[in-house]
């Protein structure tokens, strides 16, 4: 039995072991039906994201190992769901609600119309990142660029450094940020960008010795970017504007995923100036461009955007509402939107989530009521319920 | 001749109204009415012709003394009527028709104190209240004791074992009777001893005007009990009853409130003041319901801690009933330990109203529904906190 589930369900483990064994099993019951029959009612073998609808609903699929690499590499998905992912030697994600919503408005979406910003919101810990990140697999299967900002308040929060920005007075630079940046966009996109082949449209000048002419790639424009920290943030810039562009022109499509976007419009960082002052968001270079990408004056593309009371600091997290945590300003900049919102389980999956622990091996003890007791304590929280059965 | 038989008769009558006032006094009537000892016994004494007599010495010192308290408690008396006629006149009140709970309200009106201990705050109370009550001569004037165990010091409590087991004998001799006959103790008529204990050792002394020991309190409970256990034990019930007291009143705990019904037509208990360390809560349950919980209008996530939440659930897992109640709860002050300690508190008691006798009594059991009345101890000076001292080092 669970021989054969793991034929479905661990595609992502290349194990040759494992496979010997399914081979076997396959050769010994020759009669047992191809597809599906006999994996565990929790899962679901469409790991295709595309193809996922209202029938996988509370059912987990498998990403597969090199496709989260690609993904996921640089960010993406919570620590504490990587740790789990580890320890469970898969990387699974339950198919809910608000993905599969926002999956449906993206796929009926007209891309030749200005594009559509989404909005996730919703309480703490009730799984708005990993919505993205199912929304994120589905665009990387389906040829979007992917400009995803894994964590947004990283860079208010703790830049790894902040210098003054070269050529625009007042404003603050986070090269290393923003180089990371650009290696995680290269991870996600480096394979499309190469069938692609997407040129500038004009020359960037970086100094009096470097620039980049216009019709070059821009893999060469990431490279350079990744390889000249301090014009990381310019080079950013200019890619998102390129990217703009060309997907205007229709020469791609664009996913744009931005987590935690409410923190571009925070009052304050907590990076200093030079006269000891904090500044504010739109005081860093990185701020502008991805203000722009989430802009409507672009077609070929979707803004996926989540907001969320963490992404603030004290004393600004009294509500998950996107009218409370944009602000004025925010509200007005994404105004109109489309607000997706992220609740616990439902009771289903809820069960389904126990159940998948359980294979696991994660829930060893199973006194009676235990399911209906976590339930109660977790209040079928996601992240609440991941604590609770958490190691110590 | 004739003036001793006269004085003879004096005596023998005397003697018999002394014997009714040792008797009026021994059959112990409860510890409220042994006022009247001194006032009687002091009447008893004075008579003139008493004096002529030949009297012991003994008896001539108790009478010196008799007489001595018996003015001592008339000035007492005295002055009580005094002092309660000027507190009615403070109060604007009829002194004729002032009682001891006016005395005391008043009292905690004209003085208000603010001392700790009950004990010494100001009062007003009857002489026959505040003395204890004397035990009366226990012997004729000519200095022979009335009762024949006077010498064991404890003549009134080994009376009293004396008669535990002339009781216990007669029922012995009855069970062997009937059971000649055949015949069975009737099991309707059983003694209900459930709820009901004897006389602690401090009242015992109280009922018999005597203070006895330990052991000897433990010699009465043993007897008792010996006569307690015997299956005819209901024929001297009357005997028994006399030395015992109720539990603790469980009527007022035992008194589940029956639910209301709200406009969705569910049954819900509101309890009202559940307190734990500063922190106070009304707790709502609903009947049925599918488990929501909502504390100051959040769910459960209210509390951050584990140990909160756990609380929370143990009253409702613990009855069963989890899952099948909604819980509204309204809590202010305090940290998060003492409000979930206060809406536990409160799920508790207003589960006692969905669940039947059984499952009270073994949440009774639980601790469930007793009060937590522990509060922070305060820090001592000289100490680190309540407990801890200072790092001690040598030099």
């Amino acid at each position: 039995m669970k021989m054969i589930r793991n034929r479905f369900g661990n595609l992502s483990r290349v194990s040759a072991q494992l496979q010997r064994h399914v081979q076997q099993m396959s050769t010994n019951a020759a009669a047992a039906p191809e597809e599906g029959a006999v994996i565990n009612e929790f899962r679901t073998a469409v790991t295709n994201p595309g193809e996922h609808s209202a029938l996988q609903v509370a059912k987990f699929y498998t990403i597969p190992a090199e496709q989260k690499k690609q993904i996921f590499a640089g960010g993406g998905l919570p620590k504490q769901y990587e740790q789990q992912i580890k320890t469970f030697t898969e990387a699974c994600l339950m198919v809910r609600n608000p993905a599969l919503e926002l999956l449906q408005y993206i796929k009926a979406t007209d891309l030749t119309k200005p594009v559509v910003r989404y909005v996730l919101y919703g309480e703490n810990g009730t799984g708005k990142t990993l919505s993205m990140a199912h929304v994120l697999h589905y665009g990387a299967l389906n040829d979007f660029l992917l400009v995803h900002v894994p964590w947004a308040p990283n860079w208010m929060k703790r830049p790894k450094e902040a210098s003054n920005a070269a050529g625009q007075e007042g404003m603050i630079d986070l090269p290393f940020d923003a180089a990371a940046w650009l290696v995680h966009f290269k991870a996600q996109n480096s394979q499309l960008l190469q069938r692609l082949q997407l040129k500038t449209s004009k020359e960037y000048v970086w100094s009096k010795r470097e620039s980049t002419p216009a019709g070059s790639s821009l893999i060469e424009l990431v490279e350079h970017g990744i390889a000249r920290i301090k014009y990381a943030s310019e080079t950013t810039a200019a890619l998102i504007a390129e990217l703009k562009q060309l997907s205007t022109a229709g020469q791609c499509k664009v996913m744009v995923a931005i987590d935690g976007f409410n923190a571009f419009f925070h009052p304050v960082t907590r990076i200093f100036s030079d006269n000891k002052q904090l500044v504010t968001p739109d005081r860093i270079t990185l701020t502008q461009p991805f203000l722009d990408i989430t802009n409507y004056d672009w077609t070929n593309g979707v803004c996926i955007l989540s907001v969320d009371k963490i992404a603030m600091t004290e004393g600004h997290m009294d509500s998950h509402m996107p009218r409370y945590l944009l602000g004025q300003e925010g509200f007005e900049h994404l105004d109109p939107f489309v607000p997706v919102l992220v609740e616990n389980y439902t009771d289903k999956e809820f069960h389904s989530y126990i159940n998948y622990y359980l294979d696991r091996h994660w829930i060893n003890k199973t006194p009676q009521g235990f399911e209906e007791q976590l339930k109660f304590m977790s209040n079928k929280n996601p992240y609440s319920l991941m604590q609770l059965v958490r190691a110590l | 001749m004739a003036l001793r038989v006269f004085g003879l008769n004096i005596v023998r009558s005397n003697r018999n109204l002394l014997k009714n006032a040792h008797k009026l006094s021994a059959p112990p009537s409860g510890y409220m009415a042994v006022a009247p000892f001194a006032s009687e016994v002091t009447v008893q004494a004075a008579p003139a012709a008493v004096q002529k007599q030949k009297v012991s010495k003994a008896m001539r010192a108790y009478l010196k003394r008799a007489n001595e308290h018996d003015e001592f408690m008339k000035t007492q008396h005295l002055e009580f009527q005094i002092g309660k006629r000027h507190l009615a006149n403070m109060m604007g009140a009829n002194a004729e028709t002032f009682t001891q709970e006016d005395i005391d309200e008043a009292i905690s009106y004209l003085f208000p104190s603010g001392l700790y201990d009950k004990k010494a705050r100001p009062a007003l109370k009857s002489p026959d209240v505040v003395f204890p009550a004397r035990k009366a001569a226990e012997f004729d004037e000519t200095g022979r004791p009335f009762h024949s165990m006077f010498y064991t010091g404890k003549p009134n409590f080994f009376q009293l074992l004396h008669d535990i087991v002339e009781e216990t004998n007669k029922l012995a001799d009855l069970e062997e009777r009937l059971l000649r006959r055949g015949n069975k103790p009737d099991e309707n008529q059983k003694l209900e001893m459930a709820g009901f204990q004897l006389l602690p050792k401090d009242q015992l002394e109280l009922f018999l005007v005597e203070s006895i020991a330990d052991i000897e309190y433990s010699n009465f409970t043993k007897s008792m009990e010996r006569l307690i256990a015997s299956p005819y034990a209901y024929k001297s019930k009357s005997f028994i009853e006399r030395f015992l007291k109720p539990l603790m009143d469980q009527s007022k705990q035992l008194e589940v409130p029956k639910p209301k019904i709200d406009e969705e037509g569910r049954q819900y208990i509101t309890t009202y003041e559940c307190l734990r360390k500063t922190a106070r809560a009304d707790v709502t349950v609903r009947f049925p319901g599918t488990g929501k919980i909502s504390i100051n209008g959040k769910d459960i996530l209210y509390f951050e801690d584990e140990n909160c939440k756990e609380q929370l659930l143990f009253p409702l897992q613990f009855s069963e009933l989890l899952g099948k109640v909604d819980v509204e709860a309204n809590v202010e002050g305090g940290g998060p330990s003492g409000q979930a300690g206060a809406i536990r508190w409160g799920i508790a008691m207003s589960l006692r109203s969905f669940v039947d006798q059984e499952m009270i009594e073994s949440m009774r059991l639980a601790g469930l529904l007793t009060r937590d009345y522990r509060r922070r101890e305060r820090k001592k000076f000289g100490q680190e906190g309540a407990r801890r001292k200072y790092t001690w080092k040598k030099r």
